[in-house]
């Protein structure tokens, strides 16, 4: 009978050890998403090159239940990830931005070197700067690059850490479009 | 005296490095350390100097002004990371085992101890056995 006892335990706890070994560490919740929160607010300066057509400031709240909207985190100094992700969400803006809008933020990043970026990428799609990564915290973020896809009602629909492939972003896209 | 030197030579830059920078005050640090730095593995928002750690500290030091309490500033991070930011998990729901496990593991090896110390009782037969034999020549 003891025997038995000491052999569960031994079951029990390798079973624990496998669970947890099982896990992935890079999988990290976003409360946001989970909850289907709408999307914090924020107001931050447009980049010069994008000033003509998005004004001086861009306020979140403006845009918010229009259209959908992906809100991408990146910096110049994030290589190689930011790097691979830049064509990828260009391309896209310029298939969908009719029906959605794709918005870029800059974070804790120099204004001279996310300049060259936008001119290294040709990035069209509206692009600001934050500095000081405050926003970021508003939305959880974890660190660049980040991706969160917000509904067409304003709603935090996904978030996805890391750099984003073409067919990841396509399958958010099909989720936020109605 | 010489020894006292010799320690001294070690101990003292470690409480030179003691304390936040001049320009936050320690009570930031203080709640920082019980925050987690996001993209850093087991390290602190106050030991980090990643950008989000630096701004987390610039956040709470804003709060902190603005005349908010610490759990207040705690409810803010969790708010937006989930309770995975806090170190301490909290004391309820299935966190709450990470607090008791340890001392139920604690009583339960204290009781096996001592019921493997424990004076045992000899048969009477084995000891009348052990005195007969005794007083055999």
């Amino acid at each position: 009978m003891r025997a038995w006892l000491w052999i569960l335990l031994v079951v029990a706890l390798g079973g624990l050890f496998f669970w947890g070994m099982q896990r992935n560490p890079k999988d990290l919740p976003s409360v946001l998403a989970k909850e289907r929160r709408p999307a914090p607010d924020f107001a931050l300066p447009v980049l010069p090159p994008y000033r003509a057509e998005w004004g001086e400031t861009f306020r979140l709240s403006d845009h918010l239940g229009k259209r959908p909207i992906i809100l991408n985190f990146w910096a110049s100094w994030c290589y190689p990830a930011c790097y691979e992700e830049a064509p990828v969400l260009e391309a896209a803006w310029r298939t969908y931005k009719e029906r959605v809008l794709f918005l870029g933020v800059n974070t804790q990043d120099k204004e001279p070197e996310a300049l060259k970026f936008i001119a290294q990428f040709g990035l069209t799609f509206p692009q600001l700067f934050d500095p000081r990564g405050r926003v970021g915290v508003d939305y959880g973020m974890y660190g660049v690059p980040e991706t969160f896809f917000i509904d067409g009602e304003g709603r935090v629909l996904a978030r996805h850490a890391g750099a984003i492939d073409q067919a990841t972003l396509e399958k958010y896209l099909k989720e936020a479009l109605p | 005296m010489r020894w006292v030197l010799f320690l001294a030579l070690f101990f003292l830059p470690a409480l030179g490095q003691e304390g936040p920078p001049p320009d936050l005050s320690p009570e930031v640090f203080r709640i920082a350390r019980e925050l987690r730095c996001p993209v850093c593995q087991g390290e602190s928002a106050a030991e980090s100097n990643s950008g989000v750690a630096v701004e987390m500290r610039r956040i709470i030091a804003e709060m902190l002004q603005e005349g908010k309490t610490e759990e207040e500033i705690k409810a803010f991070f969790v708010d937006r990371y989930g309770e995975w930011i806090l170190y301490n998990p909290p004391r309820r729901g299935v966190t709450l085992w990470a607090w008791v496990l340890p001392a139920v593991a604690l009583i339960l090896l204290a009781l096996g101890l001592f019921a493997y110390f424990r004076p045992k009782k000899v048969p009477k037969e084995l000891l009348e056995e052990a005195e007969r034999r005794l007083k055999e020549p």
